[in-house]
């Protein structure tokens, strides 16, 4: 049987060792259903052990193999070699996820992305009240209240918004797509109180307004929770909650006179 | 020690998406460029010279070519805008929301409706 194979450029980069990321090219078998997971497990497998990359469940669930596959942002199990037309002149190339530190080859550091993400507390917020010790239907859901936030809560954290974002690649303090989109997530939840702690984050210089809505990390999200939407429509809110501090500003000097 | 590359001044070069982007945000420059000439023509009201001055800069073909190209700009603007207006501000109504291309479908009908009334406004009120 005639077995066709596919070029591969995938990054290396060994801290110990080099002083920069290289590309190395491997060819591998592939047919229609070969996943960029399955090329790279391929070549960890039969070609060279020592290639490094986050996985785990092969099935868009887990957020762990984002890379970049010819600069664009996608997790390896959802993507497939058949879909790249390339010859042995131009081969496919996989990198690590973009705006992040390379750790070792297609490895990446994403601290910045989870200490953003903790920040925004991404968490039912209880109104200081006991949630254990209250009958089963005080948080009660109408599937219209469900509705509101939904989709925001699809996000697996895999980052692939972050490594489309210019605004993260050039300010890593930018809280950034997902969490953003996690925020709002748990700002439209019915059972959640916690609005009022995450707005000031969202409210400050590098929250809702450092996004300029290029709108890439809605168009390369694996799970369709347009996060673009989310923080824009956290601009909104962002809005609103400026006026109403405002206001109440005013009206405590108003009682101090 | 990990690697780490700094996002050069030519991403947006790198991706249809991006370049469209930049495409966006750039038709600022023809519309700022609008926007001064109309200002200039507000500060020549105070002189009958200065005015006429303005008017022949305005029909200069240059300007009107400059001009044409913000009018073309500010349609591709708003188009991106309607666009994106309604996952920004989705319309709920009751437990629904309202369809995102009634949304883009109005704003553009709202478009027609204000080109109607300026039309009728400069064309001296007549029905």
């Amino acid at each position: 049987m005639n077995v066709q194979t596919r070029a591969i450029e995938v990054t290396r980069y060994s801290p110990e060792r080099d002083k920069e990321p290289y590309l190395q090219r491997y060819d591998v078998p592939f047919d229609e259903s070969t996943s960029i997971l399955d090329a790279l497990n391929y070549i960890k497998e039969h070609i060279d052990a020592t290639l490094s990359y986050r996985w785990s469940c092969r099935m868009a669930i887990c957020g762990s193999c984002g890379v970049m596959v010819n600069g664009i942002p996608k997790l390896g199990c959802k993507d497939f070699l058949r879909l790249y037309d390339h010859t042995p002149e131009t081969p496919i190339r996989i990198e690590p996820l973009a705006h992040f530190s390379v750790e070792r080859d297609l490895i990446v550091n994403m601290d910045e992305f989870l200490t953003h993400l903790e920040a925004v507390k991404p968490y039912i917020i209880g109104d200081n009240v006991d949630t254990a010790s209250l009958p089963a239907e005080a948080s009660l859901q109408s599937p219209a209240q469900l509705s509101r936030y939904q989709q925001f809560a699809n996000c697996i954290n895999c980052g692939l918004c972050y490594a489309a974002c210019p605004q993260f690649g050039l300010n890593p303090e930018f809280v950034g797509p997902g969490a953003i989109a996690l925020a709002h997530r748990y700002n439209l939840d019915s059972r959640d109180h916690g609005k009022t702690e995450r707005m000031p984050l969202l409210n400050s210089k590098n929250g809702v307004w450092s996004c300029t809505f290029v709108g890439f990390c809605s168009d390369v999200c694996p799970k369709g929770v347009d996060p673009a939407a989310a923080v824009n429509q956290g601009k909104v809110d962002s809005a609103k909650s400026m006026l109403i501090q405002l206001f109440k500003g005013s009206q405590l000097q108003g009682e101090h006179q | 020690m990990s690697y780490k590359t700094s996002l050069s001044g030519s991403w947006w070069r790198k991706h249809r998406f991006f370049k469209l982007y930049m495409l966006r945000e750039a038709t600022v420059l023809p519309l700022a460029f609008l926007l001064c000439s109309l200002l200039a023509g507000v500060f020549s009201l105070q002189d009958a010279e200065r005015f006429a001055q303005w008017q022949s800069f305005m029909g200069n073909p240059l300007i009107v070519a400059v001009h044409l190209i913000a009018l073309l700009a500010s349609l591709y603007h708003a188009f991106t805008f309607f666009q994106l207006f309604p996952r920004v501000m989705p319309i709920r109504l009751g437990d629904k929301t309202l369809p995102a291309q009634w949304l883009v479908a109005a704003q553009w009908l709202a478009v027609v409706v204000i080109i109607a009334i300026v039309l009728w406004v400069v064309s001296g009120g007549e029905p």
